[in-house]
């Protein structure tokens, strides 16, 4: 069964990036602009993964974080951020991954294959 | 008879003439007379001195014994008679009167009968009296008397030469005597062996069997100096009892007299004033002249007036020796103050080489106990502590040999050979902790002799401590004691001598003064350094904070951007065929993007604390290493590269990243001389107050930097290059300031820039122990290994 991946991120370029790599390795790619666009597709789609990025309007990745585990403890979730300062905190936002966007999306794509156990 | 007269005048020439002596001359004439003129017997009788007494001096009959020397006072006998009227007179005993006025002659004539008296006189004086006695009545004829005349004058003349020659013998002996006397008085200007030579001089030529002098202050009556000679049988008299010995008038003060012994021994004294100029009185004494019969005898008027005339001389010499003796004293202390002086001004010069009030007072301490500073045995520095109300030992030195030979002011410099341990001694500062508290409570010199045994505790310092004899002296600056200086020569037990104290006293106001400046200055100093510090922490975190910002902003905005062309260039990449055109346009920007995305790296880099990586390196190593990573690009732009590198030590940092730093700064000079130049790297050990350093200085000749531009460029962002993140020179600057050191820059507009990037050797140059002073760079060696001991928690 083809695998469910939510991408949130404000920016539409990456949001087309990460859904035409996605969707090429197979996956079934769900967007969002933001954290609130975001959960109401949680509530909607049963998922297999989240990738949230932290900085976006309305509602910020971190936030969507809470309320997604809060929901669904068990589906698993990655921060994708431009930020690279915060990777010591993401442990206590209970996310699984914490990954700084770069044009190279090969740790990003691993990353995904590993909680999709693959 | 006139042949009778003649061959008596012939005779009488004869003895006149003869060139016996003047006693045989005058015996042999009156005996001449007498057998002439056919009498028993001739006699005359000489006026004394004093005018008064007529004495028999000569006899026909040979040398007159004492007993028999018969007196007659002027004006009684027929003596006095005639030497009264100075007239010829003759008389008979049968006479009334005569044999009552001239009894006394019976003694030599019992039967005299006649008595004649001629005047003995020439034309200027009148010398005696010849008298001629008979058993017979005697007629004397006119021939007689005229010959009796011409023999007393011949008798006068004779008397007058004898006298004159007298007179002459004693001047001569006098002047020889004085002679003697200036000889010695004038042999020597010490005052001790002048006087000894002024008594026994005195007593020789008075022919004393002893001598004494003395010298009195005339306000204090108080000896002053005194001298003796031979046997002093009687004390010497005190010049107020001579000035007021009651004395015929027209005579010199004098005091002369006699005293029998217990022994029935008789003494007798002759003494002289001294008379000088100032308050000064003295006296010469002599005791008992010889008498050739081993006899003491009296003294006479002559020794009397030679003693007067020697006193006159001795006052001169004395005075002249206590002259010399005070310029001799005046030029010693004069010469003493000059080399006190010249200490002081020495120790002066050596306290002007520092403010460190430790050095300070190691030179204090030094000046007091060198030998050829002030040579106190001991001394100690107290310093007044306000808050505790106490006076508190500093430092404390001890007299050695070891610096004597020395000149002072290096002696000066020399760190102390033996300290005095004072560091544990504080006395509170009240009335009743003794002298030290005392000192500073008044403000005032103590000088403690022989402290009492039982009052060490009132002393307030430990049993033993204080020597018997101390001097402390206080520090006053602004009429503030700040402290207390205290000597002693305990250790050798000489005397505190005045001049030292003297000379500490003058120097007390001068070492009160640079100890209080020193004080002043290092608290200044530590507040100063304090600002600094807080004013840099302050500067550089706001430069953070503001560049952190902005760099995380930054790398949010930029880094999405790039994430979508980066990965969308991927992507095209993927679906353009191998030998497409489009595939090496899409590549490079892949490249660039890559390259972008490392930029941002180092931005983040820069704002988060970075792990390091902590070693002892070799500074020409890392600079060597970076050159080689920059080799490209200065060959490109045709930069020669010079390099003049000192061997030094290792030095402790992250070779990771002062390599950045040297990177950075190479990356800049390839940009400055993008036309060709000379690259001069030059390494140094540099000593700072606070330590060793390690220096590269880093010369390009790419024109300098504009000085508008200067102050900015080591602010975050800012760059005149067209590309680039501007963080260079902000980046170097952080990481060297991490490792505590420091880029200075040296901007010669036209020619070039010189950054110079100096590193501290040791990792904790700037951790300064308590207490003490920057340490110096000759300790390197040791705090090197202290500090190789202790892991860095960074590495």
């Amino acid at each position: 069964m083809t695998k469910k991946i939510l991408v949130a991120d404000d920016e539409m370029s990456i949001r087309l990036l990460y859904s035409e790599e996605l969707k090429e390795e197979g996956y079934e790619v769900y967007l969002a602009a933001n954290g609130r666009e975001a959960l109401e597709i949680v509530d909607k789609v049963p998922l297999d993964l989240v990738i949230l990025d932290i900085k976006m309007p309305e509602m910020n990745g971190i936030e969507a974080l809470r309320q997604i585990k809060e929901k669904q403890p068990d589906l698993p979730v990655l921060l994708s951020t431009a930020y690279g300062e915060y990777r010591q905190d993401f442990a206590t936002w209970a996310s699984d991954e914490y990954l700084v966007k770069s044009s190279d999306l090969e740790d990003l794509k691993s990353a995904v294959k590993r909680y999709l156990k693959e | 008879m006139a042949t009778e007269r003649i061959a008596f005048l012939a005779q009488m020439v004869e003895v006149l003439t003869s060139t016996v002596s003047f006693g045989e001359r005058l015996n042999n004439m009156v005996h001449l007379l007498a057998r002439h003129l056919k009498v028993d017997l001739a006699l005359y009788f000489g006026l004394d001195k004093a005018q008064e007494t007529l004495i028999l001096n000569l006899s026909s009959q040979g040398p007159v014994p004492p007993h028999l020397r018969l007196e007659f006072p002027l004006g009684r006998g027929l003596a006095g008679e005639v030497a009264k009227t100075r007239k010829i007179k003759i008389v008979q005993r049968s006479q009334p009167g005569v044999l009552a006025a001239n009894r006394a002659l019976e003694k030599l004539h019992p039967a005299f009968v006649t008595l004649a008296g001629f005047p003995v006189a020439d034309d200027n004086f009148f010398y005696g009296v010849l008298i001629l006695v008979d058993r017979q009545e005697h007629t004397f004829t006119p021939t007689d008397r005229l010959n009796i005349q011409l023999a007393s004058l011949m008798l006068a003349g004779t008397l007058r030469q004898a006298l004159l020659q007298e007179e002459a013998k004693k001047r001569i002996a006098e002047l020889s005597v004085l002679f003697e006397v200036g000889k010695a008085l004038s042999s020597t200007v010490e005052l001790d062996v002048l006087l000894e030579r002024v008594v026994t001089t005195t007593a020789k030529v008075i022919s004393a069997r002893g001598a004494a002098l003395q010298i009195i202050d005339g306000i204090t009556k108080a000896v002053r100096v005194s001298s003796q000679y031979g046997e002093i049988p009687l004390s010497c008299p005190a010049p107020p009892d001579i000035l007021a010995a009651p004395l015929p008038p027209g005579e010199l003060p004098h005091l002369q007299g006699q005293e029998t012994n217990a022994s029935g021994q008789t003494h007798y004294f002759l003494a002289v004033p001294l008379t000088f100029k100032g308050q000064l009185q003295g006296t010469i004494c002599v005791y008992d002249k010889f008498a050739p019969t081993g006899d003491y005898l009296p003294f006479d008027p002559e020794n009397r007036q030679l003693l007067h005339t020697m006193a006159g001389l001795i006052v001169n010499a004395i005075e002249n020796a206590l002259t010399f003796k005070q310029v001799e004293s005046l030029a010693e202390k004069n010469e003493r103050m000059v080399r006190n002086l010249t200490i002081l001004q020495i120790i002066s010069r050596a306290l002007l080489t520092t403010v460190q009030e430790g050095r300070l007072l190691e030179i204090i301490l030094q000046g007091l106990t060198l030998e050829q500073g002030l040579g106190f045995d001991r001394a100690v520095v107290f310093m007044v502590d306000e808050a505790n109300q106490a006076l508190k030992g500093v430092k404390g030195a001890q007299r050695t040999a070891e610096l004597r030979n020395l000149p002072l002011y290096e002696a000066l410099l020399t760190p102390l050979a033996e300290e005095v341990k004072v560091e544990d001694l504080e006395i509170p500062l009240r009335h009743d902790q003794g002298p030290l508290a005392l000192t500073v409570l008044q403000k005032r010199p103590q000088h403690m002799h022989g402290a009492p045994p039982g009052e060490p505790p009132a002393l307030a310092l430990p049993p033993g401590f204080a020597a018997p004899d101390f001097f402390a002296v206080p520090l006053v600056v602004k009429d503030r004691a700040t402290g207390v200086i205290m000597v002693d020569n305990g250790a050798s037990g000489r005397p505190l001598e005045e001049e030292p104290l003297h000379v500490l006293q003058m120097f007390s106001t001068q070492a009160g003064l640079v100890v209080e400046n020193a004080h002043l200055y290092s608290t200044i100093e530590a507040n100063n350094r304090e600002l600094l510090l807080i004013r840099e922490r302050m500067l550089e975190s706001d430069r953070l904070a503001a560049l952190s910002s902005l760099a995380s902003g930054m790398a949010h905005e930029i880094r999405n951007p790039l994430v979508s062309i980066g990965g969308f260039a991927r992507r095209i990449a993927k679906l353009v065929e191998g030998n497409s055109p489009l595939r090496g346009y899409v590549e490079v920007i892949q490249e660039e993007v890559t390259r972008l995305e490392k930029l941002l790296r180092e931005i983040l880099d820069f704002t988060g604390e970075n792990l390091s990586f902590y070693g002892d390196h070799d500074l020409n190593k890392l600079l060597a290493d970076t050159l080689m990573l920059v080799q490209r690009d200065l060959d490109a732009c045709r930069i020669n590269v010079v390099k003049d590198f000192s061997s030094l030590p290792r030095l402790h940092c992250d070779d990771r990243q002062i390599k950045q730093v040297f990177y950075n700064l190479f990356q800049n000079a390839c940009q400055a001389m993008q036309h060709g130049g000379t690259l001069t790297i030059r390494t140094y050990p540099l000593e700072r107050e606070d330590g060793l350093y390690l220096a590269a200085a880093i010369t390009d000749t790419g024109g300098g930097i504009p000085l508008e531009v200067l102050h900015n460029i080591f602010n975050p962002f800012f760059s005149t290059k067209d590309y680039g993140t501007g963080l260079g020179l902000a980046i170097a600057q952080r990481i060297v300031s991490r490792h505590y050191g420091q880029v200075e820059v040296n901007n010669e507009l036209g020619k070039g820039v010189t950054f110079i990037v100096s590193l501290p050797v040791a990792k904790y140059c700037l951790v300064k122990e308590p207490g003490r002073g920057p340490v110096p760079a000759s300790a390197y060696k040791l705090r090197k290994e202290e500090g190789d001991d202790q892991k860095n928690p960074g590495g």
